[in-house]
């Protein structure tokens, strides 16, 4: 293939960004027809680019070994096409979902601009480019969050400078790597993390899992849920930052570092995945808004993918991999559902919706295979992903990373029965009586979505041998089994068998739960959320029944609490009061040193200039 | 041909005021116009292929007799001429809807040609006492440029501008008259060789403090910063941008500069000496900015960070630190005059400068918003815009030059310089529009033009930025680079 | 005489940093200059001393007291024209003044030492031109700067007015 045309799915996505921007915002139909026309020819170069041969292509640029680099080959060959995919989907989903936003243009402007700069990030061959695209997508998630409206500035400044952090700690780890190594192609440096290298290591794992939302990078996205237009929401976190950030951690994982077993990094990246994954379902567990509780999902599944890459062996990675192109899938259909829900409800939250799966079958057929999927239920794809992370972690020895996985996998579930039952089932809620079906560009992308997950996991032979096993094909050691495909969809292994019996399990605490919170009040729906957390506690410490209910509440309650007072919220209250507060100082006490009186400027000048000399004269010895 | 470059603006700048009479608007604008585009077109067209085969000496003439004027171009001097051009374009064309409220506009133009004539002049020297000449020519126009509004706020600050600028002007004499006594010349050529055959490190190295507290005052470099807060603000909007854009930097960093690396020689103490300045400078100005509530002031204290970059950057005295310390100096001269004709367009048509009377005015003036996004984006260093590249490599020739922490505090500063952008955006331009600026309408064509034309410059160049490296900037970045060769070159003429 | 005169110079120059009332501080500057000339004559740098009292003590502190002078009161500008007169008259008398004791000077300094024979003038003008096209904008600035900030418009819409 010609090394040039690798900047076509660059400059494509940029050309219709500008069109949008520069085309005025009376023209309505011409915007979207295009949009949406752009974004299927995105699709079919992805589609043609892949099972090309390697290619490279060169601009000289800085000179100093900077050079505009890009590189084609089997990992970014797989992400373009989700890429492309997910921006054809998100804008189609758009054109009704955001018809007749005030901001239409600079919507589809920055949309457009993010997959340009996703494109480039995940073709670049050079670490400048590489963090000139990242940087870039700062800015367009900055401007996409603030499109949700008033209350989303706050937000998008918050997501910002948490962005920002992590970048900075990326671009800081580029710079010990290029010291340690000498170059700056990324296809030319593979390092055992050792010493300065492992500081470098860590600072870009920082800067990848800050993109894909881990724990504590992830406070932005439960804000946004609220404040974002949804179709971002499905688009940059819940997509587009975990197909980035994870793709970006397999490089460094199995790229630009040698990852061992069990070595130090690696059990790093294994207990922050694990921590992500428990900390972040527990809080998903007890919120009551759809969204909101979508976006902690979001946050847990990172765990997954993480724990999957840090064990550093095959099936792990390729599970972590896996479950990274599944989450992106099922995670964007739940939220395009929800924002189906919205629009036609006008409210996600859980208390006042009900019983709508006969009024949007569509839409509650989607979320329901989603949220399925998520769940891990077999044959889904999310199951066989799900099953190779915890085969990776139980290879490892340290078995109680596979503990909390399977402990995500329990209140995932609940929290997904408890979702699906209050929005989908039950008795109708009363302001919710006059609800239709939404219109086909929205069921639509919901649909495949959720065929795609079904494929992927029933066929999962299908990615598995296309998509993720060349990626390991220059990893793994010779001789190494890296064929999964025989027993991604096995039941009968012990493994496996505790992941249904964890799926029962959580079943089991929802109806309970269920029953309980009727018995109680059954319209109420707050007992919901806390019946299932006390199950999950009952069971789990071997089943005493009533006397410890409230207490387990309680527990679980202030638990919830406490993660959220005193995690949650002092890793925010950083970002918010200390840096800001650093700054309003230093500012104070230099205005007040400009008081304007004269005598004072010439004194400084007249030291200024003693000091100086006096500088000269003693560097000069 | 040189010449050109200093006599058309004074000769225009005499006939003005008399043309004046004639026409009280129509044909100062358009000769004005006229005049710094022919310029602009000189620079480019015919003084660039001077200078193919390396810098040359020009000697002017007087009716076929020569002068005893020789004036210096090299890839350096072309490369400031082009910037003081481009600025002074862009500034006029704004001049003429802004300065119609102030009255006397020929008048006006005629200063703002005398200050052109006189950096153009500071820039083809090829001696001290022309430096220090040409120096004061330039800043007695702006003292009366500062105080062309004729409040009494104006006056004070040109007053303490004048009284500061005095005592740097003592200063670089007091240096000039010492290297004068030493090498018994003045010219570049003469003090080079002059200073190479005497050992005399410590008396050069006085006389290097004097000229950085004397050039240090023109750059508001810290501390010698303290009147640009209050001149520049004051100053009538194109004038601000004139000053922050080219006047500091010309008068201030570009003779410095010259100085240091073509005529003493950069040492090592000095380039200590430098860097700290520029970071000192760089956060000093990062952080006073951030408190301001008047955009001017805010951008004024910015022209204080954004000096220090510039100066980090040359301070450096490697060939990519040069080659970022300059393209960071022209990026400057484009986003900085951008964003104080933005904040002229938004007093002229609120009548403030206070940004929390400001808010939402994206609504009402949207060219002057998105000018300024552009503008306050590029000047954060937020890729792909110019502002990125030159602190990008700035940055880099820290971290090759083995100097980590000042690196890491060059990217410090840049993110403060990002947070009180993202604030001055937020309070001027965005959110929800008060009530008193509905009906506000967007800057005239002429202002708007000006506006539109620096932010594509801004893209542009961040886009194409190798192209601006290898056509402008590596000939003036080889001149420093060359050292004192420089000026030992020129002795024969 | 050289101590008082240096004290004086010394006094005024601080009194022009300290004051903070603008026009006490301008006119300290200019009996400041005033005092630096009277330095120089005494020394024999005779044509310094003229270059210092035309241009620091007679053009540009003039310019600044009168300016300041006119603004005060809160800024309302003084409503007699006599202004209008008399600083042109005596802008006029210190350039006649100024020209007469320049070329009288310039004819008698001889030349700056080491820079080969002849007087100030053949000097400035044969060796020096450039510098003399600076010292012309130099001065041309300040005249128009006399006439931009002496202009008999109302300033309009100027916030400060």
């Amino acid at each position: 293939m010609n090394p040039q045309n690798l900047l076509i799915p660059i400059l494509l996505p940029l050309l219709l960004a500008l069109f949008s921007f520069l085309l005025p915002r009376g023209v309505k139909r011409l915007r979207e027809v295009v949009s949406v026309l752009g974004a299927a020819l995105f699709v079919y170069v992805a589609v043609a680019f892949f099972g090309q041969k390697e290619t490279f292509f060169t601009l000289p640029w800085l000179g100093h070994g900077i050079n505009f680099e890009l590189r084609l080959y089997g990992f970014s060959q797989f992400i373009l096409i989700a890429l492309s995919g997910f921006t054809f989907l998100i804008t189609l989903y758009s054109t009704v979902r955001m018809a007749g936003d005030p901001r239409i243009r600079e919507y589809y402007g920055y949309l457009f601009l993010t997959s340009a700069m996703a494109a480039g990030a995940v073709l670049a061959n050079n670490l400048v480019p590489l963090v000139f695209f990242w940087e870039g997508l700062l800015i367009t998630l900055y401007a996409l969050i603030t499109i949700g409206g008033k209350a989303s500035h706050r937000t998008a400044v918050k997501a910002f400078l948490i962005g920002g952090f992590c970048d900075f700690c990326m671009i800081l780890g580029i710079a010990i790597l290029w010291s340690q190594t000498g170059t700056l192609r990324m296809s030319d440096i593979s390092v055992v993390p050792q010493g300065l290298t492992a500081v470098s290591f860590y600072l870009m794992m920082i800067g990848a899992i800050g993109k894909a939302g881990s724990m504590p990078f992830h406070t932005w996205i439960p804000d946004a849920a609220v404040d974002a237009p949804v179709a971002v929401m499905a688009f940059i976190p819940a997509a587009l930052e975990k197909l980035l950030g994870i793709y970006m951690l397999a490089r460094i994982c199995l790229d630009l570092f040698q990852l061992e077993v069990n070595s130090a990094p690696s059990l790093v990246l294994m207990t922050v995945g694990a921590l992500t994954i428990v900390l972040a379902v527990f809080m998903a567990l007890i919120q009551k808004d759809l969204k909101k509780l979508l976006s902690y999902h979001a946050v847990s599944q990172v765990g997954y993918m993480m724990l999957g890459i840090g064990t550093a062996v095959p099936i792990g990675i390729a599970g972590g991999i896996f479950h990274m192109i599944n989450h992106a899938m099922y995670k964007s259909g739940l939220f395009l559902a929800a924002g189906s829900v919205e629009q036609q409800a006008g409210t996600t939250e859980l208390k006042k919706l009900g019983g709508l799966a006969k009024a949007m079958p569509l839409t509650a057929l989607g979320f329901i295979v989603c949220a399925a999927a998520i769940s891990g239920i077999w044959p889904l794809n999310g199951f066989v992903s799900k099953e190779m992370v915890f085969h990776g972690s139980y290879e490892t020895g340290y078995t109680i990373f596979t503990i909390a996985a399977w402990l995500g996998a329990i209140l995932t579930f609940a929290s997904f029965l408890k979702a699906g039952h209050s929005v989908f089932f039950g008795p109708r809620g009363l302001e919710t009586a006059a609800v239709k079906e939404s219109k086909s560009p929205i069921t639509i992308p919901i649909l495949v979505l959720a065929g795609l997950c079904v494929l992927f996991g029933v066929y999962n032979s299908l990615p598995l041998k296309l998509f993720i096993q060349p990626i390991l094909a220059g990893h793994a050691a010779p001789g190494e089994h890296i064929d999964f495909t025989a027993h991604a969809l096995a039941v009968f292994n012990p493994i496996a068998l505790i992941s249904m019996g964890c799926l029962l399990l959580a079943f089991g605490l929802h109806l309970f739960g269920f029953k309980r919170g009727g018995n109680k009040a059954y319209l109420a729906s707050e007992p919901i959320h806390r019946l299932p957390v006390l199950h999950t506690l009952y069971d789990w410490a071997e089943a005493r029944v009533f006397d410890l209910y409230e207490q387990g509440i309680k527990f679980i309650q202030s638990l919830s609490k406490f993660l959220f007072r005193f995690v949650d919220r002092p890793i925010d209250a950083f970002y918010e009061k200390v840096v800001v507060g650093a700054g309003r100082a230093c500012t104070g006490a230099l205005k007040a040193a400009h008081n304007g009186l004269y005598a004072n400027y010439l004194a400084w000048t007249v030291g200024g200039l003693v000091i100086i000399v006096w500088a000269i004269g003693a560097l000069l010895r | 041909m040189l010449f050109l470059f200093i006599i058309v603006p004074l000769l225009l700048a005499g006939l003005l005021p008399l043309l004046g009479k004639l026409s009280k608007r129509f044909l100062p604008d358009l000769l004005a116009s006229a005049a710094m585009l022919f310029l602009l077109v000189l620079s480019v067209v015919s003084a660039k292929p001077l200078i193919a085969g390396g810098g040359i000496i020009q000697q002017a003439f007087w009716f076929g007799a020569p002068l005893n004027i020789r004036l210096l171009l090299d890839g350096f001097s072309l490369f400031m001429l082009f910037t003081i051009s481009l600025v002074s374009f862009a500034v006029t064309l704004y001049s003429i809807n802004y300065m119609d409220h102030y009255g006397a506009k020929a008048n006006y133009y005629a200063l703002l040609l005398v200050m052109i004539a006189g950096m153009n002049g500071l820039v083809l020297s090829s001696d001290l006492f022309n430096i220090y000449i040409f120096l004061e020519m330039a800043a007695i126009a702006s003292y009366a440029l500062v105080a062309f509004g004729r409040g009494h706020e104006e006056l004070e600050a040109s007053f303490k501008y004048l009284m500061l600028s005095a005592v740097a002007s003592a200063f670089i004499l007091l240096s000039i008259a010492v290297i004068f006594g030493m090498t018994g010349g003045v010219s570049f050529g003469t003090v080079a060789q002059g200073l190479k055959t005497l050992n005399v490190k410590y008396v050069v190295g006085v006389c290097s403090g004097l000229f950085l507290a004397g050039f240090g005052l023109k750059a508001a470099l810290v501390p010698f910063h303290s009147w640009l807060p209050d001149a520049h603000p004051s100053a009538p909007a194109p004038i601000s941008a004139m000053l922050s854009a080219v006047l500091i930097k010309v008068s201030g960093v570009y003779a410095m500069t010259r100085i240091f690396l073509n005529v003493f020689g950069l040492t090592p103490a000095l380039t200590t000496v430098l860097t700290v300045m520029g970071v000192v400078s760089i956060f000093v100005g990062a952080l006073a900015a951030l408190g301001q509530n008047d955009i001017k002031r805010m951008l004024a204290y910015s022209s204080i960070s954004q000096i220090g970059y510039v100066v980090l950057g040359l301070g450096i005295g490697t060939p990519l630190g040069i080659i970022g310390g300059l393209f960071h100096l022209f990026n400057h001269a484009l986003f900085k005059s951008l964003l104080f004709l933005n904040a002229g367009a938004v007093e002229q048509s609120t009548g403030t400068r206070a940004l929390d009377k400001m808010g939402g005015l994206a609504k009402v003036m949207p060219l002057t918003a998105t000018t300024s996004a552009v503008a306050s984006l590029s000047i954060a260093g937020v890729p792909p815009l110019n502002g990125f590249w030159s602190k990008l490599l700035i940055i880099i020739a820290l971290v090759q030059a083995k100097m980590h922490v000042l690196a890491v505090l060059a990217v410090l500063g840049s993110v403060i310089t990002l947070w009180y952008y993202l604030v001055l955006q937020r309070y001027a331009f965005f959110g929800k529009l008060n009530e008193a600026w509905q009906g506000v309408r967007e800057a005239p064509f002429w202002m708007s033009a000006s506006m539109v034309l620096l932010a594509l410059l801004c893209v542009v160049t961040g886009l194409v930025f190798p192209f601006a490296i290898h056509s402008w900037l590596q000939p003036a970045a080889d001149v420093l680079g060359q050292g004192i060769g420089v000026a030992l070159n020129f002795i024969g003429f | 005489m050289h101590l008082f005169l240096l004290i004086g110079l010394v006094a005024f120059s601080i009194m022009a940093v300290l004051s903070r009332d603008l026009l006490k501080s301008a006119i300290s500057l200019a009996v400041a200059s005033i005092f630096l000339a009277l330095v120089f004559f005494h020394l024999g740098a005779v044509y310094a001393g003229v270059f210092e009292l035309s241009v620091v003590a007679g053009l540009i502190t003039v310019l600044f007291i009168t300016a300041i002078a006119l603004t005060r009161n809160d800024g309302e500008v003084a409503e007699s024209k006599r202004h209008r007169i008399v600083f042109p008259l005596f802008f006029l008398a210190l350039a006649v003044l100024d020209i007469l004791v320049m070329r009288k000077l310039l004819g008698q300094i001889p030349a700056i030492q080491g820079a080969g024979s002849g007087t100030f003038s053949q000097v400035l003008w044969n060796q020096r031109t450039f510098d003399l096209v600076g010292q012309v904008g130099a001065i041309f600035a300040g005249v128009l700067a006399v006439l931009a900030l002496f202009r008999h418009d109302s300033p309009k819409g100027d916030s400060h007015e």
